[in-house]
């Protein structure tokens, strides 16, 4: 897989998703159980708009001094007898390893869940490989695994819009004859994933942050799987999205908190892990060590508006509080990276062309910018992207357009804008007539229910208010009434 | 240019920033709550605070004394059924007191053991039913033990056994993650600790991938034990 | 006191009685109001359309007629746009001619329901509504405004109102302004569980500060069928009003209201010495 998950015009995958009613409640579900576990963590920590200052700060920092940070990064994994390999595109992070994989003759490989694996679409590559398998370990990638590679719709929750028959259908191929209690599914996958641990010689990793003055690899998990990952194999390698570094452990220490309090409502998650390449004296853990650092479109963002995207740690708080993501889910973004920060950080990663719908679909309602907790300016960000694809417009005719042009223009215009109050609007009112009312104090003057132009989309969905009559609108009862007024004050 | 320096460069031409600034601009953080948050609690306090917060993530909490270590260990294999036990090779037995417990306990303990190499220590880890580790830290806030991996404990010893109890001197119980990260921090600086690799672990395994219900147990241990030793 | 009406092109094209409402009860309490005629809409359509560059001039134009008049306030009916003349000294803070002008517009705009409770320090208008409502909070007034206390506050205090709690008071109603013309697929999801949120209340009356979110809602209400009644908190704070009921926060505690309600902070005095006024 790669960033698009899906080749299906916008509105087709609106449409299937308004008719997937089973993820559209989990979602809610989700939403509205995190909303209370997330606020209750944040509340019990104290301070928590001044931790988001922190976190914003470190977060800024690194972008800022970013190829110091790597140099320094790189520097100490080295020093400990790790290899670095920086990869501009996905390709070439994914023939990396793929050579690694080849050279090292690998017959097992075990991954612990990593968006950026997932970007670069290395599962897929590495499975060409003749005799080589591959298992995915965190429980929710391991049921999409074995759905025949399904799309996650969730960066934190990738099984969110699946039910627990369908997972244990999923499970039937492989053995599982029990019933569909999530406890006796999660045993079944503990057994058949140990034994694949077991035989492993290369584990993959992501990297949610890299302390770069250690060149410790931080990775936080509620499973313990990356650990397992980490410990077994002989040869790990880390993946990492270029901008997840931390300048040391006091810096990690602070984003792990914000994380686990962000993205699940823990105060840490169960697992959090420092590591690196094994040690002399040591018996497990990698003793080939290799961190391929990917750019793969990330750099778009920076000395842009747009870096601010670059401080994302990914804790998918965003959303879970965002009211589109509640309806339309994970696929209807048609990107790994759904949701408010998907829909800044998609069209960054792979331009207009692909993902130039994405920042549209948003009621601008800034409920992610509220909850970020590096305070990422998401929704203004939105009206960023907006701002540039119309830029980009600017000589385009269509009707839109000229129609939001025009809209500019009328409301920079006083005598146009007090032209369209003294119209009467007598053109409407046959399509007002005979529609039911059965709002009360919002019809005075009836309703429409059929507009044309750019007003149709609203009323495809609602009814639209009449507007008074220039005598009856607000501007001239105004009028009228200080007439009254200085009257009175006259006598 | 190398790879590496291509790479750096390109980032720096896009940022238009120039390199190497960061020596003259280093992180000073904008507030010292990591510091301060908890401060205020007195070690009473803060063990009263671990208690609560293990138990919210479904960890037995106990506590004990050295002299009745021996017997809390005792009760914790009995109570897991535990017929394969597994130790860590450490001096720790020493501190605790129990190098006498550990010649008699039962079952007869396996050890992860020094030098015996990746495979063998691994067969030990995932066939024990039960292991007995040594923690280097309690954190107050969060109910979470830490611990290095060393040569006698390595990594896979906190995973793969099926039950877990970590001893904990209560001594080492500390606030927040802020303080443990700031020991390991210097010790590793220092050159006094040789690891490549630290754990932060916050009760058993867990996971809420289907349909959000919390399981516990996934990939690491079932349950874990913390047994805090009060006069350590 | 001179209180400029900062009407909304949403009140002045659909909503007079809103207007009105308002009007009388700010001039219930002291306030003469007066109406720049140049005014016209704080430039959201555009601005978060994308059209930022074809905005500045809405920005420019809305400036000049709020400040042709040399009031102590400027108040708007609706928690959205009121947020949009703030953020106008964010959008021209380079503009040489009038970045100093915006700063003056924002420190003296105030939307009606916190100009009420914050400034005026009225806690109950001595209204009177012997109905159950429900409120919809609209986002921007309480994320980027702020207020999150006003309107809850008054609407306590009106006689035999009965208010029910909103359940996912959080979410946006799918309003968006331009995303409810353009991505109706999605708005009308949106809306469809807001509304079926409010007749879960059980209430007769749907009240908000914001006649954006409201015709949005009530539309879909009346698309469906079901019944409801819409009331602005203007209006309901102007219903059967006994002018014997009114009652006002104490002195003491105004300073700290109405910091409250403006974004840095400020008390009233630090505002005024910031703006020169």
């Amino acid at each position: 897989m790669t960033i698009k998950t899906s080749n299906e015009p916008f509105l087709t995958r609106l449409k299937e998703s308004e008719q997937d009613t089973f993820m559209q409640k989990a979602v809610a579900k989700a939403q509205d159980a995190q909303w209370d576990k997330r606020t209750a963590a944040r509340n019990e920590l104290g301070h928590w708009e001044q931790w988001r200052d922190l976190g914003e700060q470190i977060r800024q920092h690194v972008i800022r001094y970013l190829p110091d940070y790597l140099e320094e990064f790189a520097d100490n994994i080295e020093k400990h007898g790790g290899h670095v390999f920086f990869a501009k595109t996905d390709k070439e992070a994914s023939d990396f390893i793929k050579h690694l994989a080849e050279e090292k003759q690998v017959h097992h490989v075990v991954k612990s869940k990593s968006m950026v694996t997932t970007e670069i679409d290395l599962d897929k590559e590495l499975l060409k490989i003749p005799g080589l398998s591959l298992l995915e370990t965190d429980l929710a990638e391991f049921i999409l695994q074995e759905d025949d590679w399904d799309e996650p719709t969730h960066i934190v929750f990738p099984t969110l819009h699946k039910n627990r028959d369908q997972i244990r259908t999923i499970f039937q191929k492989l053995g599982y004859t029990g019933d569909n209690d999530p406890q006796h599914l999660a045993r079944f996958a503990r057994t058949y994933l140990r034994a694949s641990f077991l035989k492993a010689d290369m584990g993959i990793t992501g990297c949610n942050f890299g302390v770069a003055d250690s060149g410790l690899i931080n990775l936080v998990t509620n499973e313990g799987n990356a650990d397992l990952v980490m410990a077994i194999p002989k040869t790990q390698v880390v993946v990492m999205g270029m901008e997840r570094l931390v300048p040391s452990l006091k810096e990690a220490e602070v984003l792990d908190n914000m994380l686990a309090r962000s993205a699940v409502g823990q105060k840490l998650t169960s697992y959090c892990s420092f590591s690196t390449r094994q040690v002399s004296g040591e018996s497990d853990g990698p003793e080939d060590f290799y961190v391929v650092i990917v750019d793969n479109g990330r750099s778009n963002a920076l000395g842009t508006p747009f870096e601010p995207v670059l401080q994302c740690i990914r804790c998918g708080a965003c959303l879970n509080v965002c009211p589109v993501y509640r309806h339309i889910g994970g696929h209807g973004y048609g990107s790994i990276y759904p949701g408010p920060i998907g829909a800044v950080l998609s069209p960054v990663l792979r331009g207009y062309e692909q993902f130039g719908d994405l920042p549209f679909a948003s009621s601008l309602c800034g409920a992610c910018t509220e909850t970020c907790p590096v305070r990422i300016p998401l929704h203004e960000l939105l009206i960023k992207h907006r701002q540039v694809m119309m830029n980009k417009l600017h000589t385009d005719k269509s009707f839109n357009n000229v129609i939001m042009k025009g809209i500019g223009v009328a409301t920079s215009t006083p005598a146009m804008f007090r032209m369209a109050l003294t119209a009467d609007h007598v053109a409407m009112a046959p399509l007002t007539k005979h529609a039911p009312i059965t709002v009360e104090n919002e019809y005075p003057e009836g309703i429409i229910r059929k507009a044309p132009s750019m007003a149709k989309g609203w009323t495809d969905v609602r009814d639209l208010p009449e507007m008074p009559k220039h005598s009856e609108n607000f501007r001239s009862w105004f009028k009228q009434h200080h007439k009254e007024q200085e009257a009175k004050q006259d006598d | 240019m190398t790879e590496r320096e291509a790479f750096l460069e390109g980032l720096a031409k896009k940022a238009g920033r120039p390199r190497h600034q960061l020596k003259d601009h280093p992180l000073v953080p904008v507030n010292d709550l990591p510091e301060t948050t908890l401060a205020d609690k007195s070690p009473a306090e803060l063990a009263a605070l671990a208690k609560t917060n293990s138990e919210a993530v479904h960890v037995t909490y106990q506590t004990t004394t050295t002299k009745d270590l021996p017997a809390a260990l005792d009760a914790f294999i009995q109570a897991k059924a535990a017929k394969t036990l597994l130790l860590p090779t450490t001096d720790a037995y020493q501190r605790f007191g129990l190098e006498d417990w550990r010649q008699q306990v039962q079952p007869t303990p396996t050890y992860w053991v020094p030098g015996a190499g990746r495979e063998a220590n691994l067969k030990a880890a995932a066939s024990a039913e039960a292991a007995i580790g040594f923690a280097d830290f309690l954190l107050a806030e969060s109910g979470t033990i830490t611990a290095a991996t060393t040569p006698g404990q390595g990594r896979a010893f906190h995973f793969l056994p099926t039950h877990y109890l970590a001893v904990i001197p209560a001594s080492r119980i500390v606030a927040r993650s802020r303080q443990a990260a700031d020991w390991y921090d210097r010790e590793i600086k220092a050159g006094r600790l040789q690891t490549s690799n630290i754990n932060f672990i916050t009760g058993p395994s867990n996971s809420g991938d289907i349909e959000m219900v919390l399981i516990v147990g996934v990939h690491g241990p079932l349950d874990m034990t913390y047994l805090v030793v009060e006069d350590q | 006191m001179k209180v400029v009406i900062f009407s909304t092109c949403i009140v002045d094209l659909f909503f007079p009685n809103v207007g009105k409402a308002m009007v009388e009860v700010l001039e219930r309490f002291g306030c003469d109001t007066e109406m720049p005629v140049k005014q016209i809409c704080c430039g959201q359509p555009t601005f978060n359309s994308g059209y930022v560059k074809e905005t500045q001039p809405v920005f420019r134009n809305q400036i000049d007629a709020l400040l042709s008049i040399d009031a102590d306030y400027i108040v708007g009916p609706a928690g959205s746009c009121v947020n949009m003349l703030r953020e106008f000294q964010v959008q021209l803070k380079d503009d040489p001619e009038y970045a100093e002008k915006a700063k003056q517009v924002a420190a003296k705009t105030w939307e009606f329901s916190q100009f009420l409770y914050r400034v005026l320090g009225v806690l109950d208008a001595g209204a009177e509504l012997d109905a159950t409502a429900t409120y919809h909070r609209s986002c921007h007034m309480t994320r980027l405004l702020g207020e999150r206390t006003s309107p809850f506050v008054l609407l306590d205090h009106v006689k035999d109102l009965k208010m029910v709690p909103l359940p996912h008071i959080e979410n946006c109603c799918g309003f968006g302004g331009l995303f409810s013309v353009k991505e109706p697929e999605i708005s009308k999801q949106m809306v469809d569980e807001k509304v079926d949120d409010v007749i879960s209340t059980g209430a007769s009356v749907l009240i908000s500060a914001d006649p954006a979110c409201l015709m949005n809602i009530a539309g879909r209400f009346n698309r469906r069928g079901e019944k409801i009644k819409i009331m602005h908190i203007a209006e309901v704070l102007n219903h059967n009003v006994d002018p014997s009921r009114v009652k006002y926060v104490p002195e003491a505690e105004r300073d700290e209201l109405y910091a409250g309600g403006y974004n840095q902070g400020f008390t009233q005095s630090d505002v005024k010495k910031e703006v020169g006024a």
